[in-house]
């Protein structure tokens, strides 16, 4: 163990080796993809629902990253097209996530695009689906004897309505559900964008013998 | 295990050990001849795979010639459902190609049509109809428009002058209707076209803008208890992804999906929680108001299905798995049936997707004898998807697609 110098040196070595291959070239790929046409930057009030969307968690139970239909039925949820890297352009940090113990939300505000059913369900899930195990958020939302001029009040069923005066939704709860309106990724997928084709090809799950004659 | 037998024992230190005995030269033999004639296969098959590569290809070739052209495909493909194979249209149901005086009048009118559609009474051949043919603006591009006219009229237009058009003249067109609509019926084609002979008057339409206030109320602002219509299924009830289309379908069946939505024989939560506070005039009225509206497709193919298959499935079923084609119910080009089936094109392919999944899957069980329960269990998740991908890519029902389809009933009749 006294050749420490080479060690070290090989050491360094490879990790710059992995770093380059795993990250740097990568990183150039993507970077030099410009934004999908029909991906527009948050507004302020998206982006601040954003930050809510981070504080809360929600990342823990709800991915970002619809898979191919090869891989899971998203297309037929409604969960949207297999992403592309250029579909998280504006998104930083990204919420990929990882556990699907709620539905996929990239494309939450293409299939769910109502700001009221976003509120109903963020202040109680239970009052739309009585199965859900999603937690309740009222602390995004005011109890009002009246509503006030501009405050949006939340339609909710008899039962979880309060016994008098109204539920309105604070900014907070705007925001976030302008964050998760804004979430579509719907268009179409740029044509040199940066996907996984998983196991199939790029035109779909398998090339019918049809197509290959032309 | 040893030491227990009573078989004597060797010996502590013996070393066991194997007599030498050369490979027996016949197995050398057979291996030498053996590699011989692999290599010589090898060589073999590749020639021979050259050879039947090239064979294929000329076969292909052959298939290629014999196929049809791209005209009649496309024809097949679009319109031959309505018009007909021959072009002779349904009497008073679908106006014939063959001697109609609006294709005599060239394929930059054809062209257009296909572009825009009609929406309104038309006369054609001295017959009258109750025009509704859907825009291809969103289903074919330029080339596939201009094969489609330059078809048309070649086949049907008497006449000496040049039928052909070009995919450039198709995006010149294109780009000079822009969103203008449909055809206001024959009335409006008769100020392009001067030879055609006198149209019916377009009616007023100002019920379709008005509709029923309460309706309106209901669509756009919703309830205190529940959200508005539109706030999912789009302004115009579009939809997108899983929440369906609901411009254009018939009104009946949309009434019956609300009470079945109340009665639990079609599952859907927010649906369900809509319903709770919804009477049965209002469900009549949102009925009759979403019949009447129109809107371009939105649906794009998304679930990468195979499109030829379920062009086949849509066109002829596949009664090798006891499917019917979804044409025979659902109308010609799926722009459905009132008051029972709805139209299925441009419908979203995700929502036509979950919705077969759904039939299986015991979420709906509202059809009557069971029928799409019975075709959903029968098609694969590749069919699924490849039949919902083909029809979100066709046109959209042309509104009062409904009066039509009643029309043709009492035709057979």
């Amino acid at each position: 163990m006294n050749r420490y110098l080479p060690l070290s040196i090989l050491a360094l070595a490879i990790l710059a080796f992995a770093t380059l291959m795993l990250v740097i070239a990568p990183g150039m790929q993507i970077n030099s993809r410009p934004a999908p046409e029909g991906l527009t930057p948050y507004s302020e009030a998206e982006q601040r629902g954003r930050e809510t969307y981070v504080s809360l968690g929600c990342l823990y139970c709800h991915s970002q990253q619809p898979r191919s239909g090869d891989q899971a039925p998203d297309g037929e949820r409604g969960w949207g097209r297999a992403s592309v890297a250029a579909d998280y352009t504006y998104d930083q940090p990204h919420q990929l996530g990882t556990m699907r113990t709620g539905p996929d939300l990239l494309n939450v505000g293409a299939r769910l695009p109502s700001e009221g059913w976003h509120l109903t369900h963020l202040y109680q899930p239970r009052a739309i689906f009585d199965w859900s195990i999603m937690p309740a958020y009222p602390y995004l939302f005011d109890e009002k004897p009246q509503a006030g001029p501009g405050d949006v009040v939340v339609a909710l069923p008899a039962e979880y309505a309060p016994q008098d005066g109204v539920v309105v939704a604070t900014q907070q709860a705007l925001d976030l559900t302008a964050y998760l309106q804004s979430l579509d990724r719907t268009y179409e997928v740029p044509a040199d964008g940066l996907r996984d084709h998983g196991y199939g090809t790029p035109d779909g799950p398998e090339p019918t013998p049809s197509e290959e004659e032309r | 295990m040893a030491r227990k037998s009573k078989h004597s024992r060797p010996d502590e230190a013996f070393e066991p050990y194997e007599e030498h005995a050369g490979v027996p030269m016949p197995v050398n033999w057979v291996a030498i001849a053996l590699t011989i004639w692999g290599t010589a296969m090898l060589y073999d098959t590749g020639e021979s795979v050259q050879e039947s590569l090239q064979d294929r290809a000329e076969d292909s070739d052959v298939v290629a010639q014999s196929v049809p052209d791209e005209g009649t495909l496309l024809f097949g493909a679009n319109c031959a459902t309505c018009h007909q194979p021959d072009g002779r249209g349904l009497r008073d149901a679908v106006p014939p190609l063959a001697g109609s005086e609006i294709v005599a009048a060239g394929p930059d009118i054809v062209s257009r049509i296909l572009l825009r559609g009609i929406d309104g009474p038309l006369t054609v051949v001295g017959q009258d109809f109750d025009g509704h043919m859907p825009s291809f603006d969103s289903a074919l591009n330029d080339a596939e428009i201009a094969e489609l006219a330059s078809y048309v009229t070649t086949r049907w237009a008497d006449t000496t002058e040049a039928t052909a058009q070009t995919s450039e003249e198709v995006a010149s067109l294109r780009a000079e209707i822009g969103d203008r609509g449909s055809f206001g019926g024959g009335a409006e084609l008769a100020m392009m076209i001067s030879s055609l002979p006198d149209q019916p008057p377009m009616p007023a339409r100002s019920h379709v803008q008005a509709g029923d206030q309460a309706a309106r109320d209901l669509v756009f602002a919703g309830r205190d208890q529940v959200w508005s219509c539109a706030s999912c299924h789009g302004d115009l009830g579009q939809g997108d992804e899983s929440t369906p289309r609901l411009a254009g379908l018939p009104g009946a069946y949309i009434v019956k999906q609300l009470q079945n939505f109340r009665e639990g024989t079609r599952e859907n939560e927010s649906m369900q929680l809509v319903v709770q506070g919804l009477s049965d005039p209002e469900m009549t009225a949102l009925g009759a108001y979403y019949t009447d509206l129109r809107v371009p497709s939105t649906a794009r193919p998304v679930l990468s299905g195979d499109l030829k298959r379920g062009e086949q499935l849509a066109l002829q079923g596949d009664w090798s798995i006891g499917v019917p084609a979804c044409f025979t119910c659902h109308g010609p080009s799926g722009f459905g049936v009132a008051p029972n089936f709805p139209g299925l094109s441009a419908q979203h392919a995700p929502y036509l997707a979950a919705q077969l999944a759904n039939w299986v899957g015991g979420q709906r069980h509202n059809d009557a004898l069971g029928l799409m329960a019975q075709i959903s269990e029968a098609l694969s998740t590749q069919d699924r998807r490849a039949v919902a991908d083909y029809l979100a890519s066709l046109p959209p029902v042309p509104a009062g697609g409904a009066s039509m389809a009643r029309m043709e009933t009492q035709d057979d009749q």
